[in-house]
């Protein structure tokens, strides 16, 4: 603050000197560069502000309650402007400082501060106005509540599929344990067999060992099925199959290929000429050939009703 | 003729200050009428500006766009004819640029402002709600102290956004307080409403029964000059930092611009370095030597 001050001064007193305001500024000590690029002159005639204060100004002896204007004790200073809550936090503290100090005053000075409840009138926002206010409110209020619940909801999901993953974990762990443990018995019974007999006997025990396991993890699956369905049950399931198809592609079964394209199998030369889009021909084909009889006109049928 | 006479001094102190004489004694009376009008080309946030100011001031007095850019002396008699000794003009350029001439009519000063970041009163974000034609605090910030032309500022405003006690159409409560602030080298304008709290809604800590809620509108003035007449005469005030929007507009195209420039500067450059890169011919080359 201090330098721009003193660069006013600086530019008062040159203007002083030369009396015009047109006159380009020649900051001698700043060089040729600063002179091309402040090519505007500035002008604070600070003895004119004054004057031109003292012109307008109110005298100073009215009372305060004319003007009502107050001056803060303490000057706004905001460090960045772009920061929009520190800087109306700074507006709001001036003017809640001008609020109570001119509460006090308009009391001293025997005025009338606060509305009574019981005063009605028209208000700078109309009724409609404040009640969009008042929608918006509520509606944010909601968005926000909607969206705290919305993360609690991904919070919980994300909960689940841990415990998910870690059942996974458990299952394959046990497998794997399972697993370890058949080896290890086949690792036994390896070193009795090896003590005991030949080898390809070992080999077949093992196979049947295998197969043995095998048939009984399908044995098991079949078990599962029959629990729930019986072949009396699926009877119908299967004729359906039978009757429908079961699997297979379904898209773009009634759509046209080449063969159903070319196939002229239902063609009829005869049938196609006696049909022609002109409206005589039609006609006379349609009454030649004996066809359906044209339905009567709406008065016709309507005569014939009432005949009945 | 004693009626012609009493009618031109009458005008007479009104062009030359706001006492009002009566008699011998001298009586004051703040007398302020505001005439508020603005140029042709006002947009609607402009215009919707205009009518919360008009509602905000009692003492105000709108009148129809005014046609003329270049004439604008032409509203101190406009001003006169409506019995105002301030005026407000909106003076909207290229249908979006909006300047604010605050004026004392008919002798000056006057000051021009260009009015950003405006926010009007039907914006659904400022939940606060006044009294119409009640009068406000009119709370300046310290820094307009600082120098004379802050200091005259002051003056202006109070006299033009400050209501008059004598004003028609107004409530004897007060319920609204507008604030000035001087950051960044602008003024900025908020007006808030003033709300007491109940003693048994406070927390220990809060020691102040009155809260403020934003009622709107809000704006930042950029003042540009001062003038020691109405709408014209010398500049007494000038600042140095203002830019004109249409500058700003033009550096931030031509910033856009920059691009396309640098990279044609990028590929000459590059062209002219590979010119100088070429290496002068060899003798003991191969077919120097062999040919």
């Amino acid at each position: 603050m201090s330098d721009s001050e003193s660069e006013q001064e600086q530019r008062l007193t040159l203007e002083d000197l030369e009396g015009s305001d047109t006159e380009m500024l020649s900051n001698d000590e700043d060089g040729p560069i600063d002179i091309l690029t402040e090519q505007r002159v500035t002008i604070n005639n600070e003895p004119a502000l004054k004057r031109l204060r003292e012109q307008i100004a109110l005298p100073t002896n009215i009372p305060w309650s004319e003007t009502q204007s107050v001056t803060s004790t303490q000057a706004v200073s905001v460090a960045d402007p772009d920061d929009d809550l520190n800087r109306e936090v700074a507006f709001y503290n001036q003017a809640l400082e001008a609020a109570v100090l001119g509460r006090e005053r308009i009391r001293k000075e025997g005025g009338v501060f606060e509305r009574p409840g019981d005063y009605f009138a028209e208000m700078i926002k109309s009724d409609e106005h404040m009640a969009k206010i008042r929608q918006r409110l509520l509606d944010e209020n909601a968005s926000i509540q909607a969206s705290e619940r919305a993360k609690a909801q991904r919070d919980l999901k994300k909960f689940g599929k841990k415990v998910q993953t870690e059942k996974r974990l458990e299952r394959e762990k046990s497998k794997a344990a399972a697993l370890d443990k058949i080896t290890s018995l086949k690792k036994k019974r390896q070193g009795n067999d090896n003590t005991a007999n030949a080898d390809d006997e070992f080999d077949v025990a093992l196979a049947s060992d295998d197969e043995q396991r095998g048939s009984g993890g399908a044995k098991n699956g079949n078990n599962k099925r029959s629990a729930s369905s019986t072949p009396g049950s699926r009877s119908k399931r299967l004729k359906k199959d039978q009757k429908f198809g079961f699997g297979g592609k379904k898209r773009n079964a009634k759509s046209n290929t080449a063969e159903s394209s070319a196939d002229m199998s239902g063609f009829n030369v005869k049938r196609n000429k006696s049909t022609s889009f002109k409206s005589g021909g039609h006609k006379a084909a349609r009454t030649a050939a004996g066809g359906a009889k044209k339905r009567p006109g709406k008065a016709r049928r309507q005569n014939a009703g009432g005949r009945k | 003729m004693a009626t012609v006479f009493k009618q031109q001094k009458s005008k007479q102190d009104k062009a030359e200050g706001v006492v009002a004489h009566t008699s011998e004694e001298k009586v004051f009376k703040n007398k302020q009428r505001v005439l508020l009008l603005s140029s042709r080309g006002i947009n609607s946030r402009h215009r919707h500006l205009l009518t919360d100011l008009e509602n905000l001031l009692p003492h105000g007095k709108k009148d129809a766009k005014l046609d003329s850019k270049s004439k604008l002396y032409i509203i101190n008699e406009l001003a006169d004819l409506n019995n105002c000794n301030n005026c407000v003009f909106f003076e909207v350029r290229k249908r979006q640029d909006l300047y604010m001439w605050i004026s004392k009519t008919p002798n000056g000063p006057s000051m021009k402002f260009h009015i950003q970041n405006i926010h009007t009163m039907e914006e659904l974000k400022m939940t606060g709600n006044c009294l119409k034609g009640s009068r406000h605090i009119l709370s300046f910030d310290k820094n307009f102290e600082s120098s004379p032309h802050w200091q005259l500022m002051k003056e202006l405003f109070t006299q033009v956004f400050g209501i008059p006690k004598t004003s028609r159409r107004i409530k004897p409560f007060i319920d609204h307080v507008i604030s000035f602030s001087i950051v960044d080298n602008r003024v900025w304008f908020r007006n808030y409403q003033i709300t007491e709290k109940p003693l048994e809604h406070r927390s220990a800590t809060d020691t102040t029964d009155l809260t403020l809620v934003e009622i709107g509108p809000r704006f930042v003035m950029n003042p540009i000059r001062t003038f020691d007449g109405s709408f014209g005469g010398q500049t007494a005030f000038e600042n140095p930092e203002f830019v004109s929007p249409n500058v700003a507009r033009s550096n931030i195209k031509n910033a856009k611009a920059g691009r396309y420039k640098s990279r044609m500067d990028a590929i000459a450059q590059k062209d002219e370095r590979l010119k100088e890169a070429e290496m002068p011919e060899d003798p003991l080359e191969e077919k120097n030597v062999f040919a």
